[in-house]
């Protein structure tokens, strides 16, 4: 499924170290979603904390539109350097993930 | 006694991920409730985005939204167009005829509201009703690779198993190179189809005009069994007569069409869109509300 966020977000890295592990594909589904959760709620966070309230629901108009334009031209206007937040906690998030991924290497 | 898990590694990180993603939510739900809760009752659409695609966690009030009045919304009208198409589709795989195209084809366009037609620019296919079978994925620029073809982690488990082919598309790669490889070219590549252009009427005296016709040219698929119906684009040539199928679909064409697992293929109708201002995206197509 493709996100208003997909094409700042670099996953390949963590998607390649998951699929080295001996996962059944359910398993490597399950995880999968995890990750993707952990991301979505993480960069929506990052985006509605920098919002006023009536803001908010501009946003989550929008985003319930599944209107990228829309959503870009708004994030833009009411958010300086919001591309350069969400990547950041999209890296936050997937440094932690490499870490785990490491971690599970070794059990 | 003492259970020892057979996948250490997968217990490790289900365990982490399971809690730092309860954490995650929590958090969001408790900064943010307030706006999502407004948002969320009475909107099918605002539960989509309270959660990740694959793994819902709804709030009281999205529950509340859901039982009380998206139901009807959220019905999932291909099931009636499956239910339309049972008496129209032949009891074996073969050719239809014309009057079974014709019928079938207005079927189709009424309920997309978009012009589905068996022929287009005088150029038909050998038959519009045949077995699909699962293709794997195409290179797009040189220097591709697998893990660069999903979106999220959840693409990549559910479609990085069918791999990749080893020789290109019948058009070559979908873009010289990789600066010049952009969102159109990645949605082709996700909903591609191999189609028996080589057998269309008429190919064989008309080579570069038909050759030019097929290239991503836009066709709507169906399963008629369940509805399930995908827009998607001719990226390849075949499959080869003796394999038994009659055209092929991208690991995404086959899941959006619920033939991704088992056998990996099944019969399905397909035919052109007449979509020149090139309105329609491809992908998972829904019947219109109001068919």
């Amino acid at each position: 499924m493709k996100t208003f966020y997909s094409h700042l977000i670099e996953i390949e890295s963590v998607n390649v170290e998951l699929y080295k592990l001996d996962l059944s594909k359910e398993q490597a589904l399950h995880l999968a979603g995890l990750i993707d959760s952990s991301l979505h709620h993480t960069i929506l966070d990052t985006i509605l904390s920098k919002l006023s309230s009536s803001d908010k629901r501009v946003f989550l108009n929008h985003l319930k539109e599944d209107d990228h334009d829309k959503i870009w031209r708004f994030l833009n206007e009411k958010v300086d350097k919001i591309e350069v937040e969400i990547k950041k906690a999209a890296k936050d998030l997937k440094d932690q993930l490499q870490k785990d991924l490491m971690e599970a290497k070794r059990k | 006694m003492k259970f020892i898990s057979r996948k250490p590694h997968y217990e490790y990180l289900r365990n982490k991920w399971t809690l730092r993603n309860q954490a995650i939510q929590n958090n969001f739900w408790e900064k943010h409730s307030e706006a999502l809760k407004h948002f969320a009752v009475g909107s099918l659409g605002g539960l989509m985005l309270l959660s990740a695609p694959s793994h819902p966690r709804l709030s009281a009030a999205s529950e509340y939204a859901l039982s009380r009045d998206d139901v009807l919304k959220s019905y999932d009208r291909n099931v009636l167009l499956a239910q339309e198409l049972l008496d129209k589709i032949p009891k074996e795989v073969r050719p239809l005829e014309q009057t079974e195209e014709k019928d079938i084809t207005e079927i189709l366009s009424r309920n997309f509201d978009i012009k589905i037609t068996a022929q287009l620019n005088d150029i038909r296919l050998n038959r519009n009703y045949g077995l699909i079978g699962g293709e794997q994925h195409l290179y797009r620029y040189p220097g591709d690779n697998l893990s660069a073809h999903a979106y999220n982690a959840s693409d990549f488990a559910k479609y990085a198993d069918a791999g990749i082919a080893p020789g290109l598309g019948a058009w070559g790669y979908f873009a010289p190179s990789q600066k010049d490889f952009g969102e159109v070219n990645k949605e082709r590549e996700r909903y591609y189809l191999a189609i028996q252009t080589f057998k269309a009427p008429g190919f064989a005296e008309n080579f570069i005009k038909y050759r030019d016709f097929f290239k991503f040219r836009k066709m709507l698929v169906v399963n008629p069994k369940t509805g399930q119906t995908v827009v998607a684009v001719v990226g390849d040539a075949g499959p080869s007569e003796w394999t038994g199928k009659h055209l092929g679909g991208s690991p995404e064409v086959m899941d959006e069409l619920g033939l991704a697992s088992g056998p990996r293929k099944g019969p399905v109708l397909y035919f052109f869109i007449d979509d020149p201002e090139n309105k329609i995206p491809l992908g998972p197509l829904k019947v219109r509300s109001d068919a």
